[in-house]
């Protein structure tokens, strides 16, 4: 898995590649990455799953501790372009109910101007 | 911003922030220019009054007024339903000046033996509409803090111009009294073009506010209900406009009696009318200034340093300690001190927290409230409190002495030099009752003081309900602050808890993963499922499928697909029972034990790339197992396998076995952020039983620091009380080292439990802690005189900071309401300029004497240098002796 951050006003966007597994982890975590900019001061996160194949429950156990760790100090954190396959299970899980999901990174970063 | 010269003039004076000088100075001169000309006006009615009907009219004056006045307020509630406030307020203030001037020439035209009384009224009126609108003007114009601070000095305006218009009276009513009135119309005229100045402001600082108020004026399809029983309505309808009325009714009553107390006890000692003269012209001058001085240098003073709610208290509890003394002792002395005590303080701080208490109000409600209970409420408690003291005091008058006493003060209780001059011109009304039935003096005088007395019982009577009713509003004022503040935000952990079942969600995306795995992974992930009860039709199709091949757009498609699935067909050989059944008998026979024990051993010896498939299918079956079953006893051996997926299996069995000797590893596993989340999940499956050795790690220097917050992450999942009290040691105990962790897993314990408690002088002295360290980074940031670290400060405070901040506001949310802390806090950080001083203004209702005295000056909207500045005598306060320990 290859995580890069790029930023586009205020807000911070990790463009995931590959599957985030818990067999896939080199040295840092998505959790500890989206950590680090809270610490800097960032508060809306997006995360690209342009190239996110399929995820594990680690996978899911990082998103959510993103989102936790965002949303406990009043930022917010999304997920855009995700694929149909794992939007659906997404759906089936629920996960829908909490992650705010968005086909296209332009809407996405628009909602964040909205609120 | 430059600052001008008015601010740093009255910067010397009041506590006012640059930009509110203009206003404040408008509102001072609007307030000027309508008690000036009123206390031209006031004498004038009583002098005309008294000498042309006799004070034995006075009753009748009273009657029209409250009738007029009541008139009145129907139809000015549905004017100002109808037309914008601007347009309200100016033309009042023309057809005041304009009746004025009309009244000078009527009363030169001596045949118009009606005018007193209609002068009267109309000088009732005037007060009354003037005054209702210059404080909603107030309310329009502040919030809370903002008035707070404000509020003396625009309130002195209105007693400078009192104090002018009686010494004006004075001097010139000795000689021209018929030009009186043309002076006051002369100075309404004043007060019109100020107002129209403070429109001008509103506009340019809100440009919005015509819209809005137009839009106010337009409302929904329906006209909006105005008038007199509308207005009562919504004082019954709302608790908090009901408990404002129900203080006014009190103040004005208790009003009455004092003055009824401390003119009867003058009575009692003043024999001659020179002495009175003496007494009252001395007394009256003092009762002026004294008002003045107060609301000018200290009402501010005193509502900052003591808040809402005991500055409400000050008052009644100055005239409960007066009438206590006076019921006990009835002394000149005394009744000196609760008529000084009654005119200083009603004028100068009362009525000037009263008016605060509107300003939350939302304007709707406000305004409509404030015009029933200024124009019409307080004159009706004023009429009521005098028929309660005919009826307190019928029994004694009965067949003895008339009850002209009621009479005579209400004659005497004039604030003008002049009025009394006038009243003392007519002996008739002061003179002691002659002719009556007591000749004995000293009987009279016992009858007195019994009269006092009785009135001084019910009036500490009173004053106690007003108390009450005081502490009642003013609780009800701080939840009228909170519900202007939103919630923005809220633990997100409790949220995704609510919504989510985690472990499910986890678990169908293992059992998805396993699919192209292991067939053995995927049957136990799914006996899972069935165990759970949560193989419905949705996840028994998608977790049929290859996680490569889920290629359907849609849930729906997907089902429509017709696609073979591979999940066998459970739902004829499967009932969950008894395959639970089925499975652990097998798994807990001997035989099984003995053939698997080889298998197991092999797997973890080899360290090939299958094995690692092997190892994971074993470490999720021993989950399966009886907790005594020797296989068990391999776990421990499969959490310290370096493949993350097989401890993740293993850390997961371990949840489900909760044998004691696994709960070192588990903790152990909290150092690495790959497994510190299952391993977090285990060890709160354990609860209670893992704390002490979880508080261990979490006490130990030596250890790692994330895994020392690991456990303090575990810690608050766990959320018992003698987790938080484990927590709660660690952070009286520790070296600061992890206390944003430890503050943080409190309060999800907080938020999640709000039946566990906390030491509140552990969490005082750290909240004193904190406040330092945000002080001293302050300080470290930008203390210095370089540009460059200043210029930072406009990209917001540096992360530490906002840290700190957010800890002193859990912190504080341990020993008071969370929510309401929370709410505080959300809206100093990302609120408007008005959502923040709604905030402090929360803050300061909300916290302890102590604790707001070091925290809100550090969160007002301040300019950099001032802000270093407080930071530098917050921590001069650190080091008096009862803050040593901070």
């Amino acid at each position: 898995m290859e995580i890069n951050a790029r930023e586009k006003e205020d807000i911070v966007i990790f463009d995931i590649e590959g599957e985030i597994r818990r067999s896939d982890i080199s040295d840092i975590t998505l959790h500890q990455l989206v950590k680090d900019q809270l610490d800097s001061g960032k508060r809306n996160i997006l995360l690209n799953f342009q190239n996110v194949e399929f995820i594990d429950s680690f996978g899911v156990g990082e998103i959510l501790a993103s989102y936790i760790s965002t949303n406990n100090l009043g930022g917010k954190l999304k997920i855009a372009k995700i694929s149909k396959k794992l939007y659906l299970v997404f759906q089936v899980t629920m996960l829908t109910k909490v992650l705010e999901i968005f086909d296209d990174e332009e809407v996405a970063l628009d909602s964040f101007d909205k609120e | 911003m430059a600052k001008s010269r008015l601010y740093r003039i009255l910067s010397r004076i009041i506590d006012i922030k640059s930009g509110e000088e203009i206003i404040a100075s408008l509102l001072f001169l609007y307030f000027f220019f309508i008690m000036f000309p009123y206390y031209i006006i006031k004498p004038y009615r009583d002098a005309k009054y008294l000498y042309e009907m006799g004070s034995r009219e006075l009753p009748y004056a009273y009657l029209s007024t409250a009738i007029i006045v009541g008139i009145f307020v129907a139809f000015y509630s549905r004017l100002q339903a109808r037309i914008s406030r601007n347009v309200l307020i100016i033309s009042s203030l023309v057809l005041f000046t304009l009746t004025c001037l009309l009244s000078w020439k009527l009363f030169r035209n001596r045949e118009l033996t009606w005018m007193p009384l209609a002068f009267w009224v109309w000088a009732n009126l005037v007060i009354v509409v003037l005054g209702t609108q210059f404080w909603i003007l107030v309310n329009d114009v502040f919030n809370p803090r903002e008035a707070k601070r404000l509020i003396g000095f625009f309130g002195s305006g209105g007693l400078l111009g009192g104090i002018f218009g009686a010494l004006l009276t004075g001097v010139v009513g000795k000689r021209h009294p018929e030009i009186l009135l043309l002076i006051a119309s002369g100075l309404m005229l004043f007060s019109i073009f100020i107002v129209n100045f403070i429109f001008i402001w509103q506009r340019k600082k809100n440009p919005s506010i015509d819209k809005i108020i137009d839009k106010d004026k337009e409302g929904g399809s329906k006209p909006e209900k105005v008038g007199f029983i509308d207005s009562f309505n919504t004082i019954r309808k709302n608790r908090y406009l009901a408990l404002l009325a129900v203080v006014v009714i009190l103040t004005f009553m208790v009003a009455t009696f004092i003055d009824y107390q401390s003119k009867t006890v003058i009575d009692i000692k003043v024999k001659r009318i020179d002495e009175y003269t003496e007494i009252f012209g001395y007394f009256h001058a003092l009762l002026l200034v004294l008002p003045f001085l107060v609301s000018i240098f200290m009402t501010s003073t005193i509502i900052k340093r003591f808040g809402i709610r005991l500055t409400l208290m000050l008052f009644p509890l100055i005239l409960l300690l007066c009438s206590g003394g006076i019921f006990v002792a009835p002394i000149f002395i005394l009744a000196i001190a609760i008529k000084t005590s009654d005119k200083t303080l009603s004028f100068s701080l009362n009525q000037f927290v009263r008016e605060l208490l509107y300003i939350p109000i939302s304007p709707e409600l406000k305004y409509k409230a404030k015009v029933f209970i200024d124009m019409f409420l307080n004159r009706f408690a004023k009429g009521l409190g005098a028929l309660m003291l005919m009826i307190f005091l019928l029994p004694i008058f009965r067949g003895e002495e008339r009850p002209d006493a009621l009479i005579e003060v209400n004659a005497l209780d004039r604030s003008s030099l002049t009025e009394k001059t006038e009243v003392l011109k007519k002996p008739d009304i002061l003179k002691k009752t002659e002719g009556s039935p007591l000749t004995d003096e000293s009987e009279a005088i016992d009858r007195r003081i019994r009269r006092v007395k009785i009135v001084s019982g019910f009036s500490l009577f009173f004053i106690l309900i007003w108390i009450f009713f005081n502490l009642k509003v003013s609780k009800e004022y701080t939840r009228t602050v909170k519900n202007k503040l939103t919630i923005k935000w809220d633990r997100a952990d409790r949220m995704v808890a609510e919504k989510l079942d985690v472990d499910y969600t986890k678990l169908v995306f293992d059992t998805i993963e396993s699919r192209n795995r292991s067939s053995i992974l995927y049957a136990m992930h799914i006996f899972d499922l069935i165990k759970q009860d949560k193989l419905t039709p949705e996840v028994k199709k998608l977790i049929s499928y290859k996680s490569d091949e889920v290629k359907v757009s849609s849930l729906r498609g997907l089902f429509e697909s017709g696609e073979i699935a591979l999940l066998p067909e459970t739902d004829e050989i499967i009932s969950e029972d008894v395959l639970e059944k089925e499975i652990g008998e097998i798994m807990s026979l001997d035989v099984y034990q003995e053939v698997m024990k080889s298998y197991v051993e092999n797997a973890l010896r080899d360290e090939s790339m299958e094995s690692e498939t092997a190892r994971m299918e074993v470490a999720k079956a021993i989950g399966l197992m009886e907790s005594e079953s020797p296989l068990a006893e391999k776990l421990g051996e499969l959490l310290w396998d370096e493949s993350p997926e097989v401890s993740k299996y293993a850390l997961e069995s371990a949840a489900k076995l909760r044998k004691k000797e696994y709960v070192p590893a588990l903790i152990k596993k909290l150092f690495n952020p790959i497994t510190r989340e299952d391993a977090s999940v285990a060890l709160e499956k354990y609860g209670d039983r893992v704390i002490g050795a979880l508080s261990d790690y979490l006490s130990d220097r030596d250890e790692d620091i994330e895994l020392r917050k690991g456990t303090a992450s575990v810690l608050a999942r766990i959320g018992t009380q003698d987790a938080g009290d484990c927590l709660m040691w660690e952070l009286e105990e520790g070296k600061g080292e992890i206390d944003t962790e430890l503050i943080d897993a409190l309060d999800r314990i907080r938020s999640e439990k709000p039946g566990v408690q906390f030491r509140e002088d552990i969490v005082e002295t750290k909240i004193l802690r904190e406040i330092k360290k945000y002080c001293l980074t302050f300080i470290k940031h930008f203390g210095t005189k370089s540009k460059r670290k200043k210029a930072e400060m406009t990209k917001g405070l540096p992360e530490e900071l906002n840290v700190s901040l957010m800890n002193v506001f859990k912190l504080f949310g341990f020993i008071y309401l969370r929510e309401d802390i929370m709410r505080a806090y959300q809206n100093i950080q990302v609120g408007t300029k008005d959502s923040v001083d709604y905030a402090i203004e929360l803050l300061d209702n909300t916290l302890k004497k102590e604790m707001r005295e070091i925290v809100i000056p550090l969160m007002e909207d301040l300019a950099l240098d001032e802000r270093v500045k407080r930071c530098r005598n917050c921590l001069k306060d650190f080091s008096r002796p009862n803050r040593k320990n901070a």
